[in-house]
């Protein structure tokens, strides 16, 4: 009995440890979408990933007011609370972040390649300030909580929940890898591929770049708002500063750059990789005292990022040549 | 009646007048020349023709409809494609993606078709790769169809570029100096098939700075400087123009 204690105790942790390396590779496919294969530079990952999230947490949540004591707010509660199941948020989720990358491609990508990056990471910023300071809707600092599980057990099974959010990850996952597949790979997909190469030659080919640059880049924005819908259920609360830049927008960035841009698999790949560095680090804290791990890790990704770019600029998986027959 | 009739068209950079109220007319099924010294705005007017600038003033019309002012894909989707005279080409597609991508009304150009059409899309994928081979094969690129377009040589990327314009199915093909940095033979058997094709019914707009290949293979030759029109007619006649010996060809 002991034994399948210990067992079930390590699973459970590589099961949320997969569960978080899911969602980044969500993130990175949406990511890889827009600059791997388009090239548009997104630089407010972080800001789409969080409307995606907050977005599933307020639909899927019970009503939660304010709690005032004396006339004085203590906790502000947030809106919504319409305790709605996982899939609505989830649908809402990628419609709203799709909406916002929309929004923001619509202008910007009419002007020079450089605004969209300056756009986004302002956008990004914004909003994250926004959900902080506006907190009778998204509960500020407070974050949310009370975030219904995607399976609850009585009495509570940490080992059987992790095992369910690990199978609904795989399972997003895995639609989202072949329907990128399916999309990327076709006539549509080989219009992005050429206008990342020269856009404007694409154009004097008879393409519309900028209804497919719009197209892409929405699409990307609404593979994070799920990859934020499904990050919800990985967390006990909501907590603004999970979508800081250096949490949720450079991290992808070097899980694209590692793994190979323009090539889901080692997307995925680069994101597992990535993210295990930080399980490893969270192993070794009993060792090492906490601040130097993180640190260090920062450092070996760091040294890991310029090797590889001297030595295999394309990635560990480059991006394949088409044979068409 | 003209295919093309460009008219008064101007186009300034910065204090610099590129083009300055050049008009002239290309006939329908003619391969028509278009000369004149370094900076005449030669090009410039082919990528305002294309759509790629917009002229300050004037008016194009193609096949009897204004076009200035479209957005470059519309004229392609009309009927008329611009080629580069530096190769633009699409370096990490093989060269047979980079004419299957040029290919006219393709139901899976459009991301809805994916899923609404697939059936559709898979036809003209299948039929639009065919028809890519068939080009290859015209242009003697055919070995080379499954290499990167970035692998070519200076000449090859230059049949690559008519290649991938042949595919849109163009009335009319404006070409920016097709044959430069292409070996003698391969240029004169690029040029039998442009003639060729022009008795396909086709039109081609021919920026040339190589004067035997003008002379031998143009019906109408167009001379520009300084942004204008200086003559218009055919090889013979331009040749012994004073106008054009004096400010182009030389004594």
């Amino acid at each position: 009995m002991i034994g399948t204690a210990i067992d079930t105790g390590i699973l459970t942790n590589v099961a949320y440890f997969a569960s978080f390396a899911i969602v980044y590779s969500v993130l990175a496919i949406g990511f890889n979408l827009q600059w791997g294969y388009t090239g548009l530079f997104n630089a407010g990952i972080g800001g789409f990933f969080l409307i995606g999230a907050y977005t599933a947490a307020i639909i899927t949540t019970p009503y939660d007011p304010p709690t005032v004591l004396g006339g004085v707010v203590i906790v502000p509660g947030h809106w919504g609370g319409l305790s709605l199941p996982f899939v609505v948020g989830a649908i809402l989720a990628m419609v709203f972040s799709g909406l916002a990358a929309a929004l923001i491609a619509i202008p910007t990508l009419r002007l020079r390649a450089d605004y969209l990056a300056i756009a986004t990471l302002a956008f990004a910023e914004i909003i994250r300030r926004v959900t902080i300071n506006f907190d009778t809707f998204t509960g500020g600092t407070n974050g949310i909580t009370r975030i219904p599980r995607l399976a609850s057990f009585e009495p509570p099974d940490p080992f059987a929940s992790g095992m369910v959010l690990l199978g609904v990850g795989a399972v997003v996952l895995l639609a989202v890898f072949l329907f990128m597949n399916f999309t990327v790979e076709s006539p549509w997909g080989r219009i992005l591929r050429a206008i990342r190469e020269d856009e404007v030659a694409t154009m004097a080919l008879g393409k519309n770049t900028l209804l497919s640059k719009i197209q892409s880049f929405a699409l990307g924005g609404a593979i994070m708002g799920l990859a934020g819908a499904l990050f919800i259920e990985t967390k006990p609360y909501l907590d603004p500063q999970d979508f800081s830049p250096a949490l949720a927008t450079f991290p992808i960035w070097v899980m694209v750059i590692v793994g190979g841009a323009a090539n889901n698999r080692g997307v995925i790949v680069g994101a597992f990789l990535i993210y295990g560095m930080e399980y490893v680090s969270v192993l070794l804290k009993d060792y090492v005292p906490s601040n130097t791990i993180y640190y260090v890790r920062l450092m070996i990704i760091g040294a890991l990022l310029i090797i590889l770019i001297i030595y295999r600029p394309q990635g560990l998986l480059p991006e394949r040549r088409r044979v068409l027959k | 009646m003209a295919i093309l009739e460009v008219q008064d068209v101007e186009k300034s950079f910065g204090g610099i007048r590129a083009v300055d109220r050049c008009s002239l007319t290309v006939e329908p099924q003619s391969i028509t020349g278009l000369i004149g010294p370094n900076g005449a705005g030669k090009s410039t007017l082919f990528n305002i023709i294309a759509g790629l600038y917009r002229p300050d003033g004037g008016e194009i019309r193609f096949a009897n409809q204004r076009i200035d002012g479209l957005p470059p894909y519309t004229m392609v989707q009309l009927g008329l494609t611009k080629t580069w005279q530096i190769p633009h080409e699409l370096k990490k597609l093989t060269v047979l993606e980079n004419l299957v991508l040029a290919a006219k009304g393709h139901h899976g150009d459009r991301l809805t078709n994916l899923f609404l059409r697939p059936l559709a899309v898979r036809e003209d994928e299948k039929r639009f790769r065919k028809q890519a081979q068939n080009v290859l094969a015209m242009t003697q690129l055919g070995p080379l169809a499954q290499e990167e377009a970035a692998s070519l040589s200076g000449g090859q990327k230059k049949l690559l570029e008519l290649a991938r314009a042949l595919m849109t199915e163009p009335a009319l093909v404006l070409l920016d100096e097709p044959v430069a940095g292409v070996n003698p033979i391969l240029a004169s058997s690029l040029m039998d098939l442009i003639e060729q094709l022009r008795q396909q019914g086709r039109t081609f707009f021919l920026i040339e700075h190589d004067m035997n290949v003008v002379m031998k293979r143009c019906d109408t030759v167009i001379v520009m400087h300084q942004g204008r029109k200086i003559a218009q007619g055919p090889p013979e006649a331009v040749r012994k123009d004073p106008v054009v010996i004096d400010s182009y060809l030389g004594g």
